[in-house]
Formats: structure tokens, C-alpha cells, sequence
């Protein structure tokens, strides 16, 4: 055939030929330039390359696949889009990389009992928009969700947006297949009945990053559309009066679906990326708010929100006019950290957990880092459940700004952790926030967890060296970081 | 040899420098600032063609990005496993569309498929079927005239009959046959017909004087749709000037990392279209092209200046006329559309809105909206027969996406035109495929028909911003 490729045999390594048997010549992925797009996943400052990739399309071949690894002692780990922010996909022993992205089918949608069964490839938004027109949806919403895999989402308990009133990933779970480390298949709560007796697996796994299993079928939840929404965006010209408005709304007893912030740095990214709303550049925090539910009650907490606005001294509020300003408005923010590209060639995102109440203190603090360690630091976040999103933004080919920015990250999360939060809300532990762990967990708690993982991956094969610290490891990952930072 | 960040740190290169960067040995090399714009976060990869069919990061924006960022990091080399994600890309630019950052991953790939092309070039039969097209043939509009000649005349002396019945097609690839199958029938070149015309004159008072980019192969293949653009803008009280000199306006050359080539074609034009004020284009991938020529240029200061000052000039038809204002026809074409958005009108111009409106403004159209109108079809200048699987690939997604009712798709590119073409074919369907210019010209044809006169039409005259 004119310019036509012939096929080339497998060569090198025999357990490439191994597992070209399994999956097929060409679905396995083992020479230099096709393994550096697998060297990190969307948290980039630490790279390492895999062994190989694999792309089986069953959950059988996945299963023959981690079988034959754990025969042969070698380490591997499952991968969606590797769109993770703490490096949970990145290869960090040579890992042979299981990609899931070949298994992306929506296998059933059972209307009658809300529920619906996907293969771990598929991505979040898709299910949303496959159900849409029988006025259904599915509420775990990522910014990442228009590329992410809900396979991905179950690792990392993904959260999003509308979590606040909904629930994270691991609230809209009901049933999964698994393949556990040595290669058998077990199916939890079968057919999506949920609240199983015995000990919550499905809860166990979820939010798991790829330690205890790989997830090959998911059964989730999805809901109908809510009656009626409202959409309201504020500007206010001190971040102060932004973050006290957020504690009044909730005060107020009104549970939005989403309660977002961005300050100034972030709202300068947003609007120089490709999907900018024209916010003014001179406020100091923007508050994107929306409430949905039954029709009736809709118009009163919108006014409730606006006198709450006001009295928090308010530059600007409206209420989005159309569907089509609605969507403008998320794009803006959903995109938000992959706009940081348009001011800073780098990022690093943090994912602290804070009590509401104490947002002023610690942005106060957060700014104050920033200051310090001389980098810009843009906020994005879901303010209604207190997880702040830091963004420090930095060159990494400057020499020493990577270290720094790591160091920055670490300073925010010991702020968050000071006042009572967490070093996690949605983005997971991965690897970045490994040594972290320790601000909130004591060497016993640690010991404890760690042998709840050994139950499900006794030989640690399985994305070996992630979540939790153990001394040598996690002092070597952070080596690593700096050493790549130094170099 | 391998150079280190922090090397490649302390030697910062002025813009117009004329160096290799670590493993790019070349000069033109992949721009560092158009990378430093990727933070890797992945929003890509549902919108690229490739990476929904393999599933590989390799052949997604973000992968190449990575690759060739990491050849100039020194990790990589230039080489044939290089070559194939950089290659294998279709040159859509969804992923521009896409990305937060506004990265230009397709003047990346450009510009690593230069480096490639430079690294290896192309050799034996290959090299000599690329050289024949892209250098020996398309530049020159005699020899696409001579060529188009001989084609008309395998149309008409039954000789297309004979080939097809006695099998003669069989010994041919299968995509070359599905290609020669939909050939549509060839008439005589607009710039043929117009050779002692300087201006042709709008049919009412004229408004503006515009110049039209005639295309290369578009003139001898699709010579219809540049009639008909000529109509429908002398209809509209343009006139129409077609300059002499103008040659391809190089896509190709540049897709396929004949980046020196694409340079020269461009100085020819920007020359041939120095007077004009207005540079009509109807095929997308050629106006995407000549609004980027600045781009190839980014090394060359004087060059740079003249092709930004002529890429502002460069309209598509569509947009021009909606910009302009457009007669609404009056007699109706009772059919149902859809509209196939041409990659390089959709996310190389940002044209989206202008070509519905002009089909929802012809009376009688049913409009249907297909899904993914967006998507690539496959065609991406020659790709369909460089990379024949995938392009297959591509437009078995594209043709399930087209609603099963409707009897005609409407774009604005004549690559996409013939790559739907052998879709329908493919597929045993039956929709007629159009540019969107044509059906306005019918309809404008059947006002005339119908004795509906430019003048009592004069009042009708939309301006399509409202």
C-alpha cells in the first residue's frame, strides 16, 4: 500500500513478547520515544519511565496481564488519561504500565433503578452526555471531566465542583470488578445493591490510588437533573469580604451545588486562556455560585445570596442570563489550571482541606508563602467545602524555582493542616504529598494503613510507593525531586 | 550530543537566531516559547482523532508536545520512532481548540516535521512520488492544468468506463480506487476562463473589489465551486479580481515539512496579492495557511512584517460574506443539510457560526445539526493517502456521526469534500456533498430563473451581524 507501514515483530525483552501475546502485537508499547509520554501523568515535576505499557480491551486480558507481572516479580500499575495532579500514574520502579484508556465502553444504563455500568476507560463527561436526553446526569464533576476516565476517579475519589452538595466520587459508587494483585477477578456488591453487609469495600477501594486493585467494571449512580438552577457570579475588590460571604451563605442555611472561588492571580490566567469571560482585573476574589434544586425555592436563595454579597461589600453580582453565560462561565473556570499555561510555563497544585470558617486566616497565610519563596501563587477553588487549590507557579528551568515551588506546596499544606484541615481533598496523595501524610497521621496510623494495603497487594507490586510514606521511600522520592530540581 | 537545562538555561536565543537546539540540528527548529505554553494537564486528549482511535499518549497533543520537547532536552533523537506521532497527526488542530494554554501544537508538529524531513529525507519511491507532488507538480498551474486535461480526458473518452469494467482498478491500493471513484467531474479552470479579464464585474453598483485565491489542484478539480464563487460575490456586488501570479498556497508542503518549499510559495503570493485588499479564500486548509504565514516566517524579520500585513487580508468566503452583508435568496432549495465543519475553518479560523447562517438563510433548507461536526473527517490535506488506515479510521467515526436522513453535508474545504465523498460511497449512502458557496449559488441561480431581478432584491440585503 502506498506509504503504507509494515507491522515490525516485537523484539528485545522477553517478557515484551509475553505480554504481546496477551494483548496483542500491537498493544503493548515498549521502545524509548513511545514510553516518555508515559513518564508522568498531570503532576510533572517528578518523570520516570516505564517498563512498557499495555492497552488490554477485557478485563481479562488485564487480569492475564497483572498475573503474569506478579509472576515474574514485576511491578506495574494501573493508568486512565493520566490527568492525576499527584503523580499516581507515574512509574516510579519501571513499572509496566496497565492502560485502561482501550477500555472505554459504557456497558448498560438502568433508568428504572438510577444506576449505570462503565468500563473504567470511560470518560466522566461522557456518561453525563450520553444520558442526558432522558434528563439524567453524573454528579461527581472534576474540572478535568471532559478527558478524565471514571476509572481514575474511583483511584482518586475524584471530587469536583458540585461535590458540595452531592458528594465525591465515592457517594455515587455502587458496585465494581477488580482485579486484585495476583490476578483474580472479584466483583463487589454485584449487582449495585449498596450498603452490603460486612466490612465497605466498595469504600475501601475508592480513593485506594491504585494500590489495593485495578478497577475493570464500574456500577455508579446517576441522578435525575435537578427541577430548576441558578447560576451567580460575584466580584468583590477584597479577597476578605469573598471568603466571609462564602461562610455566610452557608451560614444561611443554604446549601449551594457549587461554591467556587479564584483571586486575582488565578482570575489573570483564566482570562489570558482560551476561555475568558471578562472579568475585571482588579478585583482581589470572584465567587461562582449556583443553586439547583426544586423550582419553587430557587428565587429565594438567589436573593438570600445577594444580600449576603452585598453586605460583604460586593463590587458587582448577576445572575447568569442564559444557559449559553452559565457554560461561558464554568469553561472559564473548569479550564482554570491548565490556562496557568498562558502566564507561567509551570505549576505545581495543592489540595488542602480546610474548616470553612478559617478561609480568611489561611489565604492570609497562603499569600504570605508566597511572598516568602518569591513565587506567585493563584487560588482555584471550591470554597463551600473549604478544599483550596493553590497554584504555584513557577519555571522549572529556572535552576532552584522547582524546589522551591515543592517547598512552597509543603508550607501551604502545613498551614491547612495546622488549623485542623487535611493535605487531600479530591487530588489524592500520589506521590507529592507522600511525606505530607505525616502532618496528619502518626507512624502507628501509618503502620496501621499500610497493613490494610498488604492484605490486597502483599508483594507491594502493585503502584509501589505511593500514598503512604515509609521511611526510606518517601525520603527517596523527595530526593529524587530535588535532585531533578537542582539538576 | 546531549545538552543539559541548565546549559540550554544559560544561552538564552534571540527569536530570529539561525542555531540548533540539542537534537534539533536545523535550522527552523521547534519554538521553545510555543511548549513552555503546555503544562501537560491533559484537556486534549478527547479532542484528538489519533488518540481516540489508538488510545497511546504518543500519537495525543500533550505526547507530542512531550516528544518534542524532549528531543530538544537532549533525550531524544530525530528518528524514525520519532517521526511516526509526528507524522501520524492529522494536522487538525481540535486540540487548539481544546486547550486552556492556547498552545500551538500544530506549528510544533510543523516544525518537527521539518526537522524530520531534514534528519531523513525522504528516499526511493517515496521520495520520488513527494518530490513529483509536492515540488514537481502543485506549485506549477500548467502541469495541474496539463494533468487535469488528461484526467478530463480519461472521464470522457470512456476510458473510466474501461478501467472499471475490466478490473484495471484492481491492481490499484484500495483507497486510490475509492479515490478515483468519487473524481468529480472536471471543468474548465476559473483562471483559464478569466485569462483576459483583469476585474470581473459585480453584477449591481460595486461595493468592493476583493481578490480570490484560485488553489491549485482546487482550480482543476473543483473549478465549479471557484465559478461559483465568483458568482456568488459578483452577486454581491464585489468585484472580482484573480491574480495572475498566484501559485499553491504551500499546506502541504508545510504539513509535510517542506518547510523551505512552503517559504518560497509564500513569498509568491504575498507578491501577487500585494495590491489587493481582500484575499478570498473557499478552500479552509489554504486560508488557514495563508493567515499562518507569519509563522513560517518567525526567523525572518522582513518576510515576517510582509505576511502578517497579508494574513489580515485573508478571508473565508463565508466569513467575508457574512461580514459584508449577503442577498437572502428568494427561491427555495427543498433539502436537508447538515454541515461538516472543516477543521481548518473550525479550529484553524475560528469559523463556525458564518457558514450556517448562510445555509439557514437559503429558503426551504431543513438544517440538522450533526454531532461532532467538529471532528476531523480524515481528509487533512494528503494524509488520506499517506496514512490511509487512520484516515479509514477517522472517517468511519465522522460518517456514523452524520444523521441518516439528510441529502446533502455542506463544508467549506474541497479535501474534506472528496475524503466525504468516499464515506458516502464507503458506506452505501446516498448524501450529495456540496460547498456551502454552491448551494447559495443555485439558489441565487433559481431567483434569476424565476425572474426575481438584483434590483427588487437590493432591500433584502442582510447584513449578517445583527
Amino acid at each position: 500500500m502506498l506509504f503504507a507501514k509494515k507491522k515490525k515483530k516485537i523484539d528485545g525483552d522477553k517478557h515484551y513478547v509475553s505480554l504481546a501475546n496477551i494483548v496483542g502485537e500491537t498493544a503493548i508499547l515498549y521502545k524509548k520515544e513511545d514510553l516518555v509520554s508515559y513518564d508522568c501523568d498531570g503532576f510533572t515535576i517528578h518523570k520516570s519511565m516505564p517498563k512498557a505499557v499495555v492497552f488490554p480491551k477485557s478485563t481479562e486480558e488485564v487480569a492475564a496481564a497483572v498475573k503474569y507481572c506478579a509472576e515474574n516479580k514485576i511491578p506495574f500499575l494501573a493508568r486512565g488519561a493520566g490527568t492525576g495532579l499527584s503523580g499516581g500514574a507515574i512509574p516510579l520502579n519501571g513499572e509496566v504500565i496497565i492502560s485502561l484508556a482501550k477500555m472505554k465502553q459504557l456497558l448498560s444504563v438502568d433508568f428504572e433503578n438510577r444506576q449505570a455500568v462503565v468500563q473504567p476507560g470511560f470518560v466522566n463527561l461522557k456518561l453525563t452526555n450520553s444520558i442526558a436526553n432522558k434528563g439524567y446526569y453524573y454528579a461527581p464533576d472534576p474540572s478535568s471531566q471532559y478527558v478524565c476516565t471514571i476509572g481514575g476517579n474511583v483511584a482518586e475519589n475524584a471530587g469536583g465542583a458540585h461535590c458540595l452538595k452531592y458528594g465525591v466520587t465515592t457517594n455515587h459508587i455502587l458496585g465494581l470488578e477488580v482485579v486484585l494483585s495476583n490476578g483474580e477477578i472479584i466483583e463487589i456488591s454485584e449487582n449495585g445493591i449498596p450498603d452490603a453487609p460486612g466490612y465497605d469495600l466498595l469504600g475501601l477501594l475508592t480513593g485506594s490510588e491504585g494500590t489495593l486493585g485495578i478497577v475493570t467494571k464500574i456500577t455508579v449512580r446517576i441522578l435525575k437533573n435537578p427541577e430548576g438552577k441558578q447560576t451567580v457570579l460575584a466580584y468583590f475588590d477584597k479577597a476578605e469580604d469573598g471568603s466571609h460571604a462564602v461562610s455566610d451563605i452557608i451560614s444561611a442555611g443554604i446549601v449551594p451545588a457549587a461554591l467556587e472561588m479564584m483571586d486575582k492571580t488565578a482570575i489573570e490566567g483564566v482570562e489570558a486562556g482560551t476561555y475568558p469571560v471578562g472579568h475585571p482585573r482588579d478585583i482581589e476574589a470572584l465567587l461562582l455560585i449556583e443553586v439547583d434544586g426544586v423550582a419553587a425555592g430557587i428565587d429565594e436563595q438567589i436573593e438570600e445570596i445577594l444580600k449576603v454579597c452585598k453586605q460583604r461589600n460586593v463590587r458587582e453580582v448577576k445572575v447568569a442570563e442564559s444557559e449559553e453565560e452559565r457554560g461561558k462561565w464554568w469553561a472559564n473556570r473548569k479550564t482554570g489550571f491548565g490556562a496557568m499555561g498562558a502566564i507561567s510555563p509551570d505549576y505545581l497544585v495543592q489540595d488542602g482541606v480546610i474548616p470553612r470558617s478559617r478561609l480568611p486566616k489561611v489565604l492570609q497565610n497562603i499569600s504570605e508563602i508566597s511572598k516568602e519563596s518569591g513565587l506567585r501563587i493563584a487560588n482555584i477553588f471550591h470554597a463551600g467545602d473549604g478544599n483550596l487549590h493553590p497554584l504555584i507557579l513557577f519555571d522549572s528551568r529556572i535552576p532552584g524555582e522547582t524546589e522551591k515551588a515543592v517547598k512552597a506546596g509543603t508550607a501551604c499544606l502545613k498551614a491547612c493542616a495546622d488549623v485542623g484541615g487535611s493535605i487531600t481533598g479530591e487530588h489524592g496523595v500520589g506521590i507529592e504529598k507522600i511525606e505530607e501524610m505525616r502532618f496528619i497521621f502518626t507512624d502507628e496510623e501509618l503502620e496501621a494503613q499500610t497493613k490494610i494495603r498488604e492484605v490486597f497487594n502483599p508483594e507491594n507490586l502493585l503502584n509501589k510507593g505511593k500514598l503512604f510514606p515509609t521511611p526510606s521511600r518517601c525520603m527517596d522520592v523527595k530526593k529524587v525531586i530535588k535532585e531533578a530540581a537542582a539538576n | 550530543m546531549a545538552v543539559t537545562e541548565k546549559e540550554l538555561q544559560a544561552k538564552p536565543e534571540p527569536s530570529c537566531a539561525s542555531t540548533s537546539l540539542s537534537n534539533y540540528l536545523w535550522d527552523d527548529h521547534p519554538d521553545e516559547n510555543k511548549w513552555a505554553d503546555c503544562v501537560h494537564c491533559g484537556m486534549c486528549l478527547e479532542s484528538c482523532p489519533t488518540y481516540l482511535e489508538t488510545g497511546q499518549e504518543q500519537h495525543s497533543p500533550r505526547g507530542r508536545v512531550h516528544l518534542i520537547k524532549s528531543v530538544a532536552e537532549g533525550k531524544l533523537e530525530v528518528n524514525e520512532q520519532f517521526m511516526d506521532p509526528v507524522f501520524q497527526c492529522l494536522d487538525c488542530r481540535a486540540c487548539t481548540t481544546a486547550c486552556p494554554a492556547d498552545v500551538d501544537v500544530g506549528g510544533l508538529i510543523e516544525e518537527a516535521r521539518g526537522q524530520v524531513r531534514q534528519a531523513m529525507p525522504l528516499t526511493g519511491w517515496k521520495g520520488t512520488v513527494s518530490n513529483f507532488f509536492l515540488k514537481d507538480l502543485f506549485p506549477h498551474q500548467n502541469r495541474l492544468n496539463m494533468l487535469g486535461g488528461l484526467l478530463k480526458f480519461y472521464q470522457k473518452s470512456g476510458l473510466q468506463n474501461v478501467a472499471r469494467k475490466t478490473g484495471a482498478m484492481k491492481v490499484m491500493p484500495e483507497h486510490l480506487v475509492q479515490m478515483e471513484a468519487i473524481m468529480p467531474e472536471l471543468k474548465k479552470p476559473v483562471q483559464k476562463r478569466y485569462k483576459d479579464v483583469d476585474v470581473i464585474p459585480a453584477k449591481g453598483e460595486p461595493k468592493a473589489r476583493v481578490s480570490m485565491l484560485t488553489g491549485c489542484i482546487m482550480d482543476v478539480m473543483f473549478s465549479d465551486i471557484n465559478q461559483a464563487t465568483i458568482n456568488v460575490l459578483t452577486h454581491n456586488n464585489n468585484e472580482v479580481v484573480l491574480p495572475k501570479n498566484q501559485t499553491c498556497c504551500g499546506a502541504l508542503h508545510v504539513h509535510a515539512g517542506d518547510r523551505e518549499t512552503g517559504k518560497k510559495l509564500a513569498k509568491q503570493n504575498i507578491e501577487a496579492f500585494k495590491d489587493a485588499d481582500k484575499v478570498v479564500v473557499n478552500a479552509a486548509g489554504c486560508g488557514c495557511a495563508l493567515k499562518e504565514y507569519p509563522e513560517l516566517f518567525r526567523n525572518d524579520l522582513e518576510w515576517k512584517e510582509k505576511a502578517e500585513e497579508f494574513s489580515k487580508k485573508v478571508e473565508d468566503i463565508s466569513k467575508y460574506l457574512y461580514d459584508t452583508g449577503y442577498e437572502k435568496p428568494k427561491s427555495p432549495i427543498n433539502k436537508k443539510i447538515t454541515y461538516h465543519d472543516a477543521c481548518h475553518l473550525a479550529h484553524g479560523q475560528g469559523v463556525r457560526h458564518e457558514p450556517r447562517q448562510l445555509l439557514k438563510d437559503i429558503p426551504g433548507v431543513e438544517y440538522v445539526e450533526q454531532p461532532n461536526a467538529d471532528t476531523c473527517c480524515g481528509s487533512a490535506g494528503i494524509y488520506n493517502i499517506t496514512n490511509p488506515e487512520m484516515a479509514g479510521a477517522v472517517l468511519e467515526r465522522k460518517m456514523e456521526n452524520v444523521p441518516d436522513d439528510v441529502e446533502m453535508i455542506s463544508m467549506g474545504n474541497p479535501g474534506c469534500m472528496l475524503q466525504m465523498a468516499v464515506g458516502v460511497q464507503k458506506y452505501g449512502r446516498r448524501e450529495e456533498i456540496v460547498h456551502t458557496v454552491q448551494l447559495l449559488d443555485w439558489a441565487y441561480q433559481e431567483d434569476e430563473k424565476n425572474g426575481i431581478g438584483k434590483s427588487s432584491a437590493q432591500q433584502t440585503i442582510a447584513t449578517g451581524k445583527e
